[in-house]
């Protein structure tokens, strides 16, 4: 602790923080146009200049961590007089084009002009021409950019596409797309929402609004299982109806979280629909009749209350397997942890020196565990070991060690990587015996995982303090998930690895938490919600009966942080929801919400009304958005399993996967995300399946038969493809194991 | 010191305006009066005052360009809000006073910008480039007043009839003897861009691995931060982005993109550090690169002398594969001769010699015969320890019972001892002539105190003064003392033996590492190449070309037995030249290597200077080191390198000492 004084108050740091980051907790104010909480200082600004005691000239608060006893002034005459100058540069040729900007009235250029009275430009310098880029979804306009370098620091720090950088040219700097003429990226528009003028802007949104005639409305991402803060900024069409309204963007607290390019462009994905009481009457007896409901894990936990209320009032059974594969995970999972939930957090992954991933496309499943594993690669040094089947090129900035393992064989991989990490654990004689018992050669050949990835892994960790494992959800719906379960299991509770699980939808942890689910025996009688069925009662799909999509509801969900986390109504919506079936079937709840304070307590949830969970960031970053789940503590009794023979996956193979940006059939009929519903593999698939780029190829999996466009993909390597699901009936990714054998034939090209 | 019209360099204030030319005052400094050979300077301005050589300067265009050469040289620039726009304010405004459109307020603006950039400016640059434009404006206000009340330009504003060359600089990068841009690789490791950080190293210095660990690192000596506190841990930071690179498998960043072949061809003789750097550099140029290596491995005395435990063989290799990624071929078990050298200048349009000194020289003590079993010359020792434990060549270095006494004190006896004692020798001695601060100086600290620690025994003030033998083995060693006597005169003070402190050493082995020299048999001798007077390769050391045209050094072969920086700086020069002659024909130098050795005459970093506007006491960071007993018999490497939120913390401490230098000619 560090003890030092702010114009003679004193004030405490930490060791590692800043002048300026101690200053702000201590509610000290000092000006910064440059600074973004999350990256390292960019130091470009220079208004966080202060005097200290024990320097001549200023010093910059925002890299300069205190020394004991110093005495800084934050507010001097000087230093007024230099910030002033500074602002009065900022302001040299900077187009006075206000009334048309799209960051008009959130700018802080604008903000800092007046805070600093400055009314006339003092100093000239030669104006000179810039032309504006067009970047697909992001525009950017150098004349008004004022080079504080946030967008920059963000993409390579936060994201890891490092898709953007400064090009020094003094008077003439600007930013420029890094290695490539066209912005290449992943478009997840963080650039856009760091950037404090209106030179990164959203080209969709550019001219269409002022940011003070939209209405915020702050909820949850509900694109995966990240659960990521995000506020839908709305605002009616026109003025004739009056009426009618839309979501114009979405915006985020970009300070001390991060948005992908789903959750930021991705938002207008609601319905529309009248209060159609004949469907609504259908929809009633379809359930009344129904043996079952079929639904998806794209729903509010509140949904799912109601579901498994209906279950308990009619007898229904609830078929969700991809939740139920969940559920089966996790229980296997307390079996050995003794906890009904695993301990790590996306903090926890962005604050680890070593992170070991397994079993998923963690880049486009959860875009957000990228992030974090960014962030701890930068900023960390992080050691970062990926272990999958196929190579994913979005990562090799983080990745440090990539092991690549035979489809199908995760049990025997992770088997071998508990042993690795378990060496020098007091685990007990029956779990050594388990371990000593391995036949290492088999696993090791069969999985083509070597025996010296193991040792490299080993030598990777030796210094690091702070780990974490990802297990993605591959794992989940493989034959062998439970058995993996205990070893993801043995791996947290014996050595200081943290756990995280990375669930394929949004809500399924709230869904497994809130559900007594039944295998799905595909059984006649099936009603479907947001899933097949004979009768579908949906948001997406070929519904029956239309309920409200995620962003025309209340309600909430379980993130991977298990953190309860509310969602509202961007768009109302006119049409039944489910709680009117409900109701119709003999529940008694007003509103949706009713339920939210009904959550079953000893799964964690603490019985906190939907109208009191808060949703914000606090000043300094303390996350109050809902609340977090209580880990349930569950019954030890887990023993492991002998590996099974490993499968193999020989022949044609797909990988379910979705291209950036795109998870869900929510996702796929937005209308900014970029569509690809190609099948892309590499030059060896092609040559094994005898098909080429540009070939519409027929592909045969589990009984079904749909045809694709193959593209030949040249970041891909080796025999598997990757096919998208969000562009499916009901764009779920499925309930069985992600690899899967095919069947394809060329149809066409 | 200088002859000058008028300087305010460093503070001095010589004013010789109005004054006959013999009597004018001359500059303590060594300001670059001559440009080269073909033209003396008009002026000379930079971070710290201006110097006129010549009554005929004008002043105002001088200020004028100055101030342009800060948004010319903007790739060090442009990172901060004063600097950006208060540099192009401040050329505006001068470019408007010198063609005669200025006003008074004008003068007024520009001290008032100087201000602001003065005390916010991010790197030196900003904080710099007004000094001399306010003493300009200061001593010759009355030019710059003319200009605006006869709204008429500048004396020379019209004509063409001065160059003015600038060149960007730093203290650390000029004490660099390969003149790396460190702010700019620290920058990069601030900002967390390794790639950048990689890249701006490799502008001058393609062996990242390598210097980030046993560099000796003289730019530390001249951290303008020792004026603080202490100086940035320069060397280690290296290794970021050479980490960064090689562990996630990244192909390699090269400085700029290689250019296509131009169809010329260059011989490089020995592949350690100056004949990896010449090759990487040609290439980089599109010439095609032929490099000859007399033993089985690359790399030189990086591969086989310095040993594993400091720097390990696979980081190495990645070095050298970043220059044969450039197309560079490998000759490997190729020892070149005088007729090979006569084919060489047929076959090649230029050669560059890089063969180092791998003769170990002498003790010059009685009965020193290299017969005798047990007189081992420690280049003879390292290869063979290093060459198996490294490439698994020839046979294990097994000393377990043996006494090893190494007569040394620089960088090659320390790892002669330190590979003693992994090789389990019973007892290692190291005999050094003067005292335990002079051999802290000629290799570091942490080297000599980890050999310490290893158990190395240091007598100092000794040396060995006849090797004792049974039947041409090695029985023992007499071993005078000296002391060091005062010099009457006030010189040095002077080592003399102390009588009768002389006692025996018994020991199985004498290793010599008191020097290396050249082995220059390749040089066929009727080219009759020049050589200097201790018999290594002579040029001029600005071109590296030697007395033969065509024929270059570069290295220890050239310079004598020096650093790997030494060698790269050299090389990296050489490789420049050559790129020019082998089109041309021509020697030349470009401007800014010109400058490059006119500032290191000058010298850039001033260790009485006073620095402002940083927070003094926030301490170097230090890497963790294996202990003792975790290292003293293996070759793990000893330095673990910096955390990541060590290498941050050190990052932030550098305070980005750019300056811009210009000379008008």
């Amino acid at each position: 602790m560090i003890n030092f004084t702010i114009n003679n108050q004193p004030v405490t740091a930490v060791k590692g923080e800043t002048i300026l980051q101690a200053a702000r907790k201590a509610g000290f104010y000092i000006p910064t146009m440059c600074y973004l909480e999350k990256t390292m200082p960019c130091a470009s600004c220079r208004l966080c200049v202060v005097e200290t005691n024990v320097t001549d000239g200023f010093i910059l608060s925002c890299q300069t961590p205190p020394t004991q006893g110093l005495a800084v002034t934050i507010d001097s005459d000087r230093l007024q007089t230099e910030r002033t100058n500074i602002m009065r540069m900022y302001d040299v040729n900077h187009p006075l084009e206000c009334g048309v900007c799209d960051k008009s009235g959130a700018c802080d250029l604008q903000n800092k002009t007046l805070e600093f009275h400055i009314d006339a430009q003092h100093f000239t310098a030669k104006e000179q021409p810039r032309k504006i880029e067009h970047w697909g979804l992001i525009n950017y306009d150098p004349s008004l950019c004022i080079l504080c370098e946030k967008c920059v620091h963000v993409c390579n720090e936060i994201i890891g596409d490092d898709a953007i950088t400064l090009q020094f040219g003094g008077y003439k700097s600007a930013v420029i797309p890094k290695n490539s003429e066209k912005l290449d990226c992943t478009f997840c528009g963080e650039c856009i929402a760091v950037c404090p003028v209106g030179a990164l802007v959203s080209s969709d949104f550019q001219y269409s609004a002022n940011s003070w005639e939209l209405s915020p409305v702050p909820a949850t991402c509900a694109h995966c299982s990240a659960g990521c803060s995000l506020t839908y900024e709305v605002k009616h069409t026109s003025i004739a109806t009056g009426s009618e309204e839309r979501i114009y963007r979405v915006t985020n607290n970009f300070e001390y979280a991060t948005l992908c390019g789903a959750g930021r462009f991705g938002f207008d994905y609601d319905i529309q629909a009248s209060k159609d009481e004949a469907a609504f009457n259908k929809a009633v007896s379809a359930l009344g009749n129904a043996k079952a409901i079929r639904f998806s894990s794209l729903i509010t936990n509140e949904e799912a209350l109601i579901l498994q209320r209906l279950k308990e009032t009619l007898g229904l059974k609830l078929f969700n397997e991809e939740a139920r594969a969940y559920q089966s995970f996790m229980r296997a999972y307390g079996s050995i942890s003794g906890k009904g939930a695993f301990g790590g957090t996306l903090d926890a992954i962005s604050q680890s020196d070593a992170i070991i991933v397994l079993g998923g496309r963690i880049t486009t499943d959860n875009p957000v565990v990228r992030y974090a594993m960014t962030t701890a690669a930068r900023h960390n040094g992080a050691k970062v070991i990926y272990m999958h089947p196929i190579e994913d090129a979005l990562l090799q900035n983080v990745v440090t060690q990539f092991v690549k393992y035979e489809a199908g064989s995760e049990e025997g991989v992770m088997a071998m990587l508990a042993k690795t990490l378990l060496a020098d654990a007091d685990i007990g004689d029956e779990f050594r015996a388990f371990f000593d018992g391995l036949d290492e050669g088999y696993l090791c050949a069969e999985s083509n995982a070597g025996d010296e990835e193991f040792v490299r892994i080993e030598k990777s960790l030796r210094r690091a303090k702070r780990k974490t494992l990802v297990i993605g959800s591959d794992v989940l719906n493989h034959g062998r998930a439970e058995n993996i379960a205990r070893l993801a299991a043995l791996i947290e509770t014996y050595t200081d690895f943290s756990l995280v699980v990375v669930p394929q939808t949004a809500n399924t942890i709230g869904v497994s938490l809130v559900c007594d689910l039944d295998r799905d025996e595909n059984t006649a009688g099936v009603v479907g919600y947001n899933a097949e069925g004979e009768f579908v009662i949906g948001s997406f799909g070929n519904y029956d009966l239309a309920v409200p999509a995620l962003n025309s509801q209340e309600g909430t969900f379980v993130s991977i942080n298990h953190q309860v986390l509310p969602i509202n109504v961007a768009i109302g919506f006119e049409g039944y929801c489910l709680n009117d079936i409900a109701n119709a079937l003999g529940l008694r709840r007003v509103n949706t919400v009713d339920y939210t304070a009904l959550l079953p307590k000893e799964k964690g949830f603490n019985a906190t009304p939907f109208d009191q969970l808060e949703n914000f960031y606090g000043s300094l970053g303390e996350d109050n958005r809902g609340y977090m789940l209580e880990n349930s503590e569950v019954e030890v009794n887990g023993t492991l399993e002998t590996i099974e023979t490993l499968p193999e996956f020989n022949g044609t193979v797909i990988y379910r996967c979705n291209p950036v940006n795109q998870f869900n059939a929510y996702t796929g009929r937005t209308a900014q995300l970029e569509r690809d519903p190609a099948l892309r593999g590499s030059a060896q698939f092609a040559a094994a399946a005898r098909i080429s780029d540009g070939d519409q190829v027929e592909i045969e999996s589990n009984g079904t038969v749909h045809v694709r466009t193959f593209i030949l993909d040249g970041e891909l390597k080796g025999t598997i493809a990757l096919s998208p699901t969000y562009d499916t009936e009901f764009g779920a990714m499925g309930e069985n194991y992600r690899f899967e054998k095919i069947k394809i034939m060329r149809v066409g090209s | 010191m200088s002859k000058v019209y008028f300087s305010t360099w460093r503070g001095e204030q010589i004013n010789n305006i109005g004054k006959p030319e013999e009597e004018w005052e001359v500059s303590a400094y060594n300001l670059p009066a001559d440009y080269n050979e073909h033209a003396h300077s008009k002026a000379f301005i930079g971070w710290d005052g201006v110097a006129l050589f010549n009554p005929d300067v004008d002043v105002v265009r001088l200020a004028t360009e100055y101030a342009a050469q800060y948004q010319v040289y903007s790739e060090a620039c442009g990172r901060c809000a004063p600097g950006r726009w208060g540099g192009r304010i401040l050329y505006d405004l001068l470019d408007k006073i010198a063609r005669g459109e200025g006003a008074v307020s004008d003068m007024e603006h520009l001290k008032e910008v100087s201000k602001t950039m003065q005390e916010t400016s991010k790197c030196e640059i900003g904080k710099t480039v007004p000094t001399p434009l306010l003493d300009l404006m200061h001593h010759f206000e009355a030019e710059f007043m003319a200009c605006i009340e006869t709204q008429k330009p500048s004396k020379h504003y019209h004509m063409e009839d001065t160059n003015y060359i600038a060149k960007i600089t730093a203290p650390c990068m000029d004490a660099c003897p390969a003149h790396v841009d460190i702010p700019a690789y620290i920058e990069g490791v601030r900002d967390l861009r390794f790639d950048d950080s990689l890249m701006a190293t490799r502008q001058t210095m393609p062996l990242a691995h390598t210097c980030g660990r046993v560099c000796p690192h003289p730019c530390e000596t001249e951290c303008r931060r020792t004026n603080l506190d202490e100086p940035i841990s320069i060397m280690e930071l290296k290794r970021l982005g050479a980490d960064y690179e090689t562990d996630h498998g990244f192909g390699f960043f090269h400085p700029y993109e290689q250019k296509a072949s131009i169809g010329k061809k260059v011989a490089v003789i020995g592949s350690g550090p100056a004949g990896l750097t010449g090759a990487y550099y040609l290439a980089l140029d599109g010439i095609d690169v032929d490099v000859y290596e007399e033993l089985p491995v690359l790399g030189g005395e990086v591969a086989v002398g310095v040993p594993e435990y400091r720097m390990p063989i696979d980081r190495y290799n990645q070095d050298i594969e970043a220059v044969r990624d450039l197309g560079v071929k490998f000759i490997t078990n190729t020892r070149v001769n005088a007729d090979m050298m006569r084919q060489f200048e047929s076959d090649y349009d230029a050669v560059l010699i890089a063969t180092g000194t791998r003769i170990s020289k002498k003790v010059y003590c009685d009965n020193e015969r290299p017969e005798i079993e047990g007189y081992w010359g420690a280049i003879d020792m390292l290869d063979q320890v290093n060459l198996f434990v490294k490439y698994g060549i020839g046979e294990d270095t097994d000393l377990t019972g043996k006494t090893v006494v190494c007569v040394g004190g620089g960088f090659t006896s320390m790892d002669v001892v330190r590979c003693s004692i992994r090789a389990n020798a019973k007892k290692v001695v190291m005999l050094y002539r003067r005292d335990e601060k002079t051999i802290i100086k000629n290799t570091t600290y942490e080297e000599y105190h980890e050999a310490v620690e290893e158990g190395v025994e240091f007598i100092f003030h000794s040396a060995a003064a006849r090797m004792n033998d049974e039947n041409d083995v090695l029985k023992s060693l007499l071993v005078d003392r000296f002391e060091l006597v005062p010099d009457p005169n006030g010189g040095r003070p002077n080592l003399e033996k102390i009588e009768g402190a002389s006692f025996e050493l018994e020991c199985d082995y004498l290793i010599p590492a008191v020097s290396q020299s050249a082995d220059l048999k390749l040089i066929p001798e009727e080219w009759e190449i020049e050589r200097t007077s201790w018999a290594t390769i002579k040029t001029n050391g600005k071109d590296y070309m030697t007395s033969r045209k065509g024929v270059f050094a570069a290295g220890d072969c050239e310079y004598g037995p020096m650093t790997i920086v030494n060698a790269v700086g050299q090389a990296k020069r050489a490789a420049s030249v050559i790129s020019r002659y082998v089109v041309n024909g021509e020697i030349t130098l470009l401007d800014d290597e010109i400058m490059e050795d006119h500032l290191r005459k000058l010298k850039v970093y001033d260790k009485k200077e006073k620095v402002t506007g940083w927070l003094p006491g926030l301490p170097r960071e230090h890497s963790d080191v294996l202990t003792a007993d975790e290292r003293k018999y293996n070759n793990k490497e000893v330095k673990y390198g910096f955390t990541q939120s060590q290498a941050i913390a050190e990052a932030e401490r550098c305070m980005r000492c750019y300056y811009i230098a210009m000379v008008a000619h």
